[in-house]
């Protein structure tokens, strides 16, 4: 701040020393903010990890529930006890897991992985 | 301590306040028997919460918003957002039905935060009843919007034709199941949460009669002190759940083709 020609700093070594010293700081900034905001959202996530549970819980038992009571349903009416509430009962069962598979997948698109997450190498590929 | 032990299950029950009437039957059996209720009380109270609450708050209409409105604001905003990314720009006509879903779930489930509150949203009834009235919804809408191609949503592309059927028993159970998962996980939240927050309670009495055990009532007390704050969150994201939930299979109605 000595220098009377320091508040035009464009020009020269200097000034593009100076330039690119706040961008370096900028872009600090900017990291150390995406971190802070990473981590509430992790934070959340560690919150409501109760609810999920809860959610992928009531989505498999309410599928098993329902396949055998539409089976018990079916065999009041036909003549087919007790096929029909073991079948649909087991049904249920996969309807169950085709539940917990897409509350999954809505789960991981609504809150993907951060971008800079270590990648684990899959033994497949 | 004067009165019986401490159940967990008690702030449940449902007392008649006052009694309305029977209603068929033949006086002595039968018929149906009408009272206003404890849980009826607070449905109302529920209600006129969020409508005195809303109207108090869009009653100046100023530009620049006061602290009531900027909060009818807000949560005017955070539905509209949460129903235009979840459901589409065509899920707006569906808007009136998830705010009211998603302010009564809200304000029952922070009513029932107060001592000696009853807590609507632990009455299966109830959430089972604004469950059907989604599916319903859905369904209605659906065949009304779709017609028979509403019925592809039980039929995913691209699956081979010898296990088609199985597959579509699997997706009609799986669609049946939707208003059970929905209503059972928000009355499991909010009756789990508060039986624990009894219980939690009702050690801290125990121990504080039990002369110098009482030393060790601190450990319960913190934890009811904890969960208390845990249920407060569990309140406004079992809501937010529901709201998003209906959001999803209204989306389904609209879309049936996923």
């Amino acid at each position: 701040m000595s220098e009377p020609d320091d508040e035009r700093p464009e020009s020269g070594a200097a000034g593009h020393r100076a330039t690119a010293e706040l961008e370096a700081r900028i872009a600090r900034a900017r990291g150390q903010r995406s971190a802070e905001a990473e981590a509430e959202q992790t934070r959340q996530g560690d919150m409501s990890g109760m609810s999920r549970g809860f959610r992928l819980a009531s989505e498999f038992v309410a599928a098993i529930l329902v396949g055998a009571g539409l089976g018990w349903i079916i065999d009041s009416f036909l003549p087919t006890r007790p096929w029909g509430t073991i079948i649909l009962l087991l049904l249920g069962f996969a309807a169950g897991v085709l539940n917990v598979v897409r509350a999954t997948s809505d789960m991981n698109k609504a809150n993907p992985p951060p971008a800079n997450a270590p990648t684990v190498r899959d033994d497949d590929d | 301590m004067a009165e019986q032990p401490i159940e967990p299950i008690h702030q449940f029950k449902i007392t008649n306040i006052f009694d309305i009437g029977t209603f068929g039957g033949d006086g002595t059996t039968g018929g149906i028997h009408l009272a206003f209720t404890n849980s009826a009380l607070f449905m109302v109270l529920t209600v006129g919460a969020i409508g005195l609450f809303l109207i108090w708050g869009s009653a100046r209409r100023a530009i620049v918003p006061g602290r009531t409105q900027l909060m009818a604001e807000m949560a005017y905003e955070f539905v509209a957002n949460m129903v235009r990314t979840t459901a589409g720009h065509e899920g707006m006509k569906f808007f009136p039905l998830v705010f009211s879903l998603f302010m009564f779930i809200l304000v029952a489930n922070l009513f029932g935060m107060f001592p000696y509150f009853f807590t609507v949203t632990s009455q299966i009834i109830v959430t089972a009843m604004m469950a059907l009235l989604v599916f319903f919804t859905v369904v209605i809408y659906g065949f009304y919007k779709n017609g028979l191609k509403f019925l592809k949503l039980f039929v995913p592309p691209g699956i081979p034709i010898y296990i088609l059927p199985l597959v579509v028993v699997i997706e009609i159970i799986s669609f049946l199941s939707r208003p059970l998962s929905h209503s059972l996980r928000l009355w499991g939240n909010m009756l789990a949460g508060h039986i624990v927050l009894k219980v939690f309670g009702g050690m801290v009495v125990a121990l504080l009669a039990a002369g110098a055990w009482g030393i060790v009532s601190i450990a319960p007390f913190a934890m009811a002190v904890a969960l208390t704050g845990l249920e407060f969150l569990v309140s406004a994201l079992q809501a937010f759940v529901f709201a998003v939930l209906t959001c999803v299979y209204l989306h389904d109605a609209m879309h049936p083709g996923h």
